[in-house]
């Protein structure tokens, strides 16, 4: 924007100097004709002056002083011609103006632009009247000056108004620049306020702004009200749906363990135990449908807070380990010596977490699972570990992405449980991370957040 | 009428005889290189060869592979060469030296003459530099020379009104012993008389007058008028180049110099160099010799004895700061000189002057 604006603002100060210099340039001609045209028609009034009739002839004396007048342009040639009544040349150069129509300058002296003996020359011709014994004729005097004191007055000028103009279009520029990065400074704060605005804050923008940009404060502020309003309706929708859609499933799931077993044949036993399982997994796919939803849009609405990871991460592993885990199962959580708090939502992180462990206790853990925090440098993590086989490297990328799932026959899962996860941990600016399994190191996936008060 | 028809017989007499003679007189020497020759500079010059010679030599001596031709002429003849070669095209010319610059100006007014610039041509003073095309090279004031054995102290006139008086008083004593230049044959002489009748007409006038009743001697050049005195014929020279004159005095301890204190012209010879000269590049550098320090030493030790910074010359009686007095009057080489250069002013002049002058009989 303000290099678009300066390159256009120099194009038009740059076409501006290029005719101020050009009518600067004009002018000094002009200026510069016109003084040594006086100098050029005073010597010549004052050489007609000095034609005379004496004894019936002309006679003519050349007044030195004419030529100190000429010799004020001291580096310039002079040339000169008298012509008698009778048309012949009295003294000078005889060939000088030889085309020229001398008569026409009995009404008022000739200014004329000519070359002689190579070099360009202004001229002028003035006419006296004589009375000559013979009757009353016309005598002329024919002055050329060759031109370079008013070319070097004139370039003089020129480079003193081009140096004028050339400051004055250095310091519009600038002028410019200035003007244009203060004009733009509002819109800049205007862009650092949209920037550092809390994701879930939707109230209107409040900052100070020049009345040139408050319209376009205003659709910003209008815009944020409808996608407030939109939000609004899209959580309502949302809080509907899981009511609609609970309350059907379990009276489906009811229903179904009303049914008697025993009294089914066999085959039927199997479709029913079937049914159960099929209820079983889209209670809860639609579960963390939900809860994919609740997290997401938790984050529209609710104000982050500073969260302890501890607390998160024992909330999460109380709730995600089922008191009927296999007593084989090892499973144990470690909370970090000193309490880690990072920007979140308690239920979003929660989530998350528990997210992870599931995934473990399902796919990954054969007979130890552990949940514990640490800190690395400024980031907190919450780490899940067991003792499985682990993901596959070429696999991570995968896994957080939506509806994936590693292994098409693995029950339960909706393959939503890290895309859950990841995405809690994007939105607290943190990550979703992988560890490989190694020799003395088990598979470990990893939630990571920016601490609070730690550099980001 | 009569008189009428004998003035311009006799103007177109003395028209013709000085052209021969100045023709004739064209003195020319030629210094031959003195290492192996490997440039030719032809200068042509209305300047005393014997002038000449020490700068030449010292030239010479830093340039030894130069061979240089110098042709001497009187000022009208190497105005109406230079002319004619610029008319045609050409010049034998690689520089030209003169002591009557408006010629050289007219010279250079008609394109016939080429720029130099050179750390040596800025130092000369605006006065005696137009377009840097010709230079003033020399200092010379326009003097009164005598001969002591015949004016006696208290005649010695040290202004043009003193010189006017001391006619008036005694026209019998310097009748036909009073010498000055003919302005016709002489480019020079004819400048000085029409800056004389410039700087203060009427007395002038008035001079010219007395020196007319006094039947003074009218001859071609400096030379010859120097030559009147020495010689012992004339008593005072009128209107003589300082650098000339000061050359016969030390030749002649009888004659003195007097710088008239009303004024006295100051005359820069002029040096130019043709369009068409065959090698511009050694008549520069010999034009650079004579304006640089060197040169002007060498002129003022052993040419022209007189230089604008410097004190007079001993024994020359004239006044303590030239310049600064305004006594001083160069005559500024610039186109005002077109003036004095133009023909019907020329011949106008000169007939006035002759008929103030040269009616009575010359010896």
């Amino acid at each position: 924007m303000f290099s678009r604006l300066m390159r256009r603002v120099g194009v038009v100060l740059a076409l501006g100097a290029g005719t101020l210099i050009t009518a600067a340039w004009i002018y000094a001609r002009a200026a510069a004709d016109d003084a040594y045209d006086r100098l050029l028609l005073g010597a010549a009034f004052q050489m007609s002056e000095s034609l005379s009739v004496a004894d019936g002839n002309l006679r003519f004396v050349l007044p030195p002083s004419a030529f100190e007048l000429l010799g004020l342009a001291n580096d310039d040639r002079i040339f000169y011609r008298v012509i008698d009544p009778s048309g012949a040349t009295l003294t000078g150069y005889a060939d000088l103006a030889a085309k020229a129509d001398l008569s026409a300058s009995r009404a008022a002296p000739i200014f004329g632009d000519d070359a002689y003996l190579g070099a360009p020359v202004r001229t002028v011709t003035v006419s006296h009247a004589m009375s000559m014994p013979e009757g009353p004729g016309w005598a002329y005097v024919v002055v050329a000056q060759t031109v370079e004191a008013r070319h070097a007055l004139a370039s003089e000028l020129t480079v003193r108004a081009t140096m004028l103009v050339a400051l004055m279009s250095l310091l519009a520029v600038a002028g410019t620049a200035l003007a244009v990065r203060y004009s733009l400074r509002p819109v800049d704060d205007l862009a650092a306020a949209l920037r550092q605005r809390d994701p879930q804050d939707l109230t209107p923008l409040t900052v100070a702004v020049p009345n040139e940009l408050s319209p376009f404060v205003t659709s910003i502020n209008y815009f944020i009200i409808r996608l407030d309003e939109r939000i609004k309706l899209l959580q309502r929708y949302i809080a509907d749906s899981a009511h609609q859609i609970r309350t059907p499933l379990t009276a489906l799931s009811a229903q179904v363990s009303l049914i008697d077993e025993q009294r089914l044949a066999p085959e039927d036993r199997r479709h029913l135990k079937r049914v159960q399982s099929r209820t079983l997994e889209l209670a809860g796919f639609t579960n963390q449908l939900l809860n994919h939803a609740m997290v997401i849009h938790r984050f529209d609405s609710v104000q982050l807070v500073p969260v302890s990871l501890n607390d998160v991460a024992r909330m999460a592993f109380r709730n995600a380990v089922p008191i009927t885990v296999d007593p084989d199962m090892i499973v144990s959580f470690e909370a970090a010596d000193e309490d880690l708090m990072a920007m979140g939502d308690v239920l979003s992180l929660r989530e998350a977490v528990v997210n992870v462990i599931d995934n473990a206790l399902r796919h990954g853990a054969i007979a130890r699972l552990e949940v514990r925090v640490r800190q690395r440098e400024n980031f907190g993590r919450i780490e899940v570990i067991d003792d499985g086989p682990g993901i596959k490297e070429n696999d991570w990328p995968n896994v957080i992405s939506r509806f994936y799932s590693r292994s098409p026959d693995a029950r339960g899962s909706s393959g939503l449980g890290f895309a859950i996860a990841s995405e809690v941990a994007t939105v607290l600016r943190g990550q979703l991370g992988f560890r490989k399994r190694s020799e003395n190191e088990p598979f470990c996936v990893y939630l990571e957040l920016p601490l609070v008060g730690g550099q980001p | 009428m009569t008189a009428r028809i004998r003035t311009l017989a006799l103007a177109g007499l003395a028209w013709l005889v000085p052209t021969l003679a100045g023709a004739l007189e064209g003195e020319s020497e030629t210094f031959p290189a003195t290492a192996k020759e490997t440039g030719h500079l032809v200068i042509h010059a209305a300047t005393d060869l014997e002038a000449m010679r020490p700068l030449l030599r010292d030239f010479q001596a830093r340039n030894p592979n130069i061979r240089i031709d110098y042709v001497d002429y009187v000022t009208n003849d190497l105005f109406r060469e230079a002319r004619d070669a610029c008319r045609a095209g050409t010049s034998e010319a690689d520089i030209l030296l003169s002591s009557s610059v408006d010629q050289l100006v007219r010279l250079a007014n008609d394109g016939c003459a080429q720029r130099h610039d050179s750390p040596e041509t800025r130092s000369v003073p605006d006065w005696a530099n137009w377009r840097d095309e010709i230079f003033g090279f020399t200092f010379e004031p326009v003097v009164f020379v005598y001969d002591r054995r015949w004016v006696p102290s208290e005649d010695v006139p040290r202004s043009h009104d003193a010189l006017l008086e001391l006619l008036r008083r005694k026209p019998d004593a310097y009748r036909a012993r009073i010498g000055t230049y003919d302005i016709q044959a002489s480019g020079i002489g004819y400048l000085l008389a029409f800056y004389d009748s410039r700087q203060a007409p009427t007395a002038n006038g008035r001079l010219l007058e007395a020196l007319s009743r006094v039947e003074t001697i009218v001859r071609c050049c400096n030379n010859e008028v120097l030559g009147e005195l020495a010689a012992g014929r004339i008593s005072i020279a009128y209107n003589v180049l300082g650098s000339y004159a000061y050359a016969a005095a030390l030749a002649n301890p009888d004659l003195r110099i007097v710088l008239p204190r009303d004024y006295a012209l100051i005359l820069s010879r002029g040096a130019l160099i043709p369009a068409a000269a065959a090698h511009p590049d050694l008549g520069k550098r010999f034009l650079n010799y004579l304006l640089s320090a060197r040169g002007r030493q060498v002129a003022k030790d052993a040419s022209f004895f007189f230089a604008e910074n410097a004190p007079l010359p001993v024994g020359v009686d004239g006044p303590e700061a030239l310049m600064d007095s305004g006594i001083g009057r160069p005559i500024r080489i610039g186109p005002a000189l077109l003036a004095a250069q133009d023909e019907i002013q020329r011949s106008t002049f000169i007939e006035d002057w002759r008929r103030h002058i040269g009616e009575h009989p010359q010896r």
